[in-house]
């Protein structure tokens, strides 16, 4: 196991976040050693039996790649335990500093060709998709990440909210839908398809492409995070999210107050 | 007095340094500075929302949307030309546009608003900027049509050239626009048939300069456009 991967294991079993990994364990830049953290990660859970059930696509929208200055998507692995039913509460104090955003899931109905993915396969592969609320979690204090620190931390993923009513991929307009999350009645954060990487099957196209290449292509049954669709929004105890995505319906996220504020 | 000096500013295309007059009642002030351009043959032909978003009302202190008047001056016809030469440093905004018929919505429209303040480099209090009409300068109108059924999250892509420099949902527009249509009639003190009302924008607003192409695309709407002259 690296140093990362023992560090960040850590973190999630103490609640305590770590110093960026940057140019302390990880090279700035050295995407692949920050992918291979991960993995020594994902392989220690896989070993306590936890169930895979897709993967996050990470930095698609503009303002969240402005935020962090990381231009480059990324992509970390969900697990069936970090799913969280609709509209239940999720306690704060299981995550370290949550934010959440408005993303459109893909559920695979076939697998995806093993080369160069192309938007058509994706469109062919999709099963339905579905509204969700991802709520990021960062392991680095402060969210004060590289493209390295959250590649090695999974992606920055931490627990996921879907929507139960599924769309077909021919309904929706995926570029210009309109997406907006809202909390106590006031939008907090407002986007649209073409946020993602200009078209949420461009990011899974990505995806695909990326983990085919890796030698773990996209199967049926998974289920893919494409991306945020607007800024992402920190979390405040207590607090209700409602994600909206024109075509697709709601899904909403609700926070318990939490015994640490 | 300021309303000489915005309309000079308006008409020359110079800018004015905040905090340079007293304003005193603004919406007196922009209604003195409207009329200047009625008196010079102009017309009413509907008005405008700002602040419609939470973080500019938030950036201004303010919890109520300020409001100012459209003339047929300022409409630049659908895939028509900006001309910059009256301009000063003028921005754009992907909208919408609501038609008035008896008071109420009678259709609505994808629209681009031209945003280009007297006052130096954007800079203005609440009560300048609302003595300068809102910092109204011009706007396109897409093709109108019913309203279809829930406008409160349409997205919205603003682009320039050919490329998406900003995206967002009319959920920025008060949470659903058709707030901005209630709060203009009760502001305005009443709507006239055939009015235009622009609810305010979707996104931040984004500078353009000679010979750009702008389009605005609404989800389920369609687009507005207009060319930036030389």
């Amino acid at each position: 196991m690296t140093d990362a991967a023992a560090e960040l294991l850590e973190a999630y079993a103490s609640g305590k976040p770590v110093p960026p990994l940057r140019d302390r364990i990880i090279r700035a830049g050295d995407v692949d050693a920050a992918y291979r953290a991960q993995s020594a990660q994902v392989e220690t859970w896989l070993a306590a039996g936890r169930r895979p059930v897709g993967a996050k696509i990470g930095l698609t929208a503009p303002a969240v790649q402005r935020a962090f200055g990381v231009y480059q998507p990324d992509f970390g692995v969900l697990f069936a335990d970090m799913a969280v039913p609709d509209g239940a509460e999720i306690d704060p104090d299981t995550l370290i500093q949550p934010r959440v955003e408005a993303e459109v899931a893909f559920v695979l109905g076939r697998d995806l060709p093993e080369e160069q993915v192309t938007v058509a396969d994706v469109l062919r592969a999709t099963d339905f998709l579905l509204p969700a609320i991802e709520v990021v979690d960062s392991r680095i204090a402060g969210w004060d990440i590289s493209i390295v620190d959250t590649v090695a931390d999974n992606a920055s993923s931490g627990r996921y909210v879907l929507g139960t009513t599924p769309r077909r991929v021919s309904d929706v307009d995926l570029r210009l839908c309109g997406a907006v999350l809202e909390s106590a009645g006031e939008p907090v954060s407002v986007g649209a398809g073409a946020a993602c990487l200009g078209n949420p099957l461009h990011a899974v196209a990505w995806l695909a492409t990326t983990l085919a290449g890796n030698g773990s292509p996209l199967r049926a049954g998974d289920v893919v995070l494409s991306g945020a669709l607007g800024p992402m929004v920190p979390v405040t105890p207590g607090a209700s999210y409602e994600a909206r995505i024109s075509g697709l319906g709601s899904v909403r996220a609700n926070f318990a107050k939490g015994a640490k504020q | 007095m300021i309303v000489d000096a915005l309309d000079r500013a308006l008409t020359t295309a110079t800018e004015l340094a905040s905090g340079s007059f007293e304003v005193g009642e603004p919406y007196s002030a922009q209604q003195d500075l409207v009329e200047r351009r009625l008196a010079r043959g102009e017309r009413i032909v509907g008005v405008k929302l700002g602040l419609t978003s939470r973080a500019k009302m938030q950036q201004m202190g303010v919890d109520e949307v300020i409001w100012g008047r459209l003339t047929d001056a300022m409409r630049v016809p659908d895939g028509g030309v900006l001309d910059l030469a009256p301009r000063i440093h003028p921005k754009v905004e992907p909208e919408v546009a609501f038609l008035v018929r008896d008071g109420e919505i009678a259709a609505i429209a994808p629209a681009i608003e031209v945003i280009d303040s007297r006052w130096l480099d954007f800079k203005f209090t609440l009560a300048e900027v609302i003595a300068d009409n809102t910092s109204a300068a011009g706007f396109v109108v897409g093709a109108w049509q019913p309203v279809p059924d829930g406008v409160d999250n349409l997205g919205v892509l603003l682009e320039v050239d050919g490329r998406v420099v900003e995206i967002g949902s009319t959920a920025a527009i008060l949470g659903d626009p058709r707030r901005a249509f209630a709060d203009a009639k009760r502001l305005a003190g009443g709507l006239e048939d055939e009015w235009i009302v622009l609810a305010g924008a979707a996104t931040a607003a984004v500078a353009v300069g000679p010979g750009q192409t702008v389009r605005v695309e609404v989800e389920k709407l369609g687009t507005a456009a207009l060319k930036v002259s030389a």
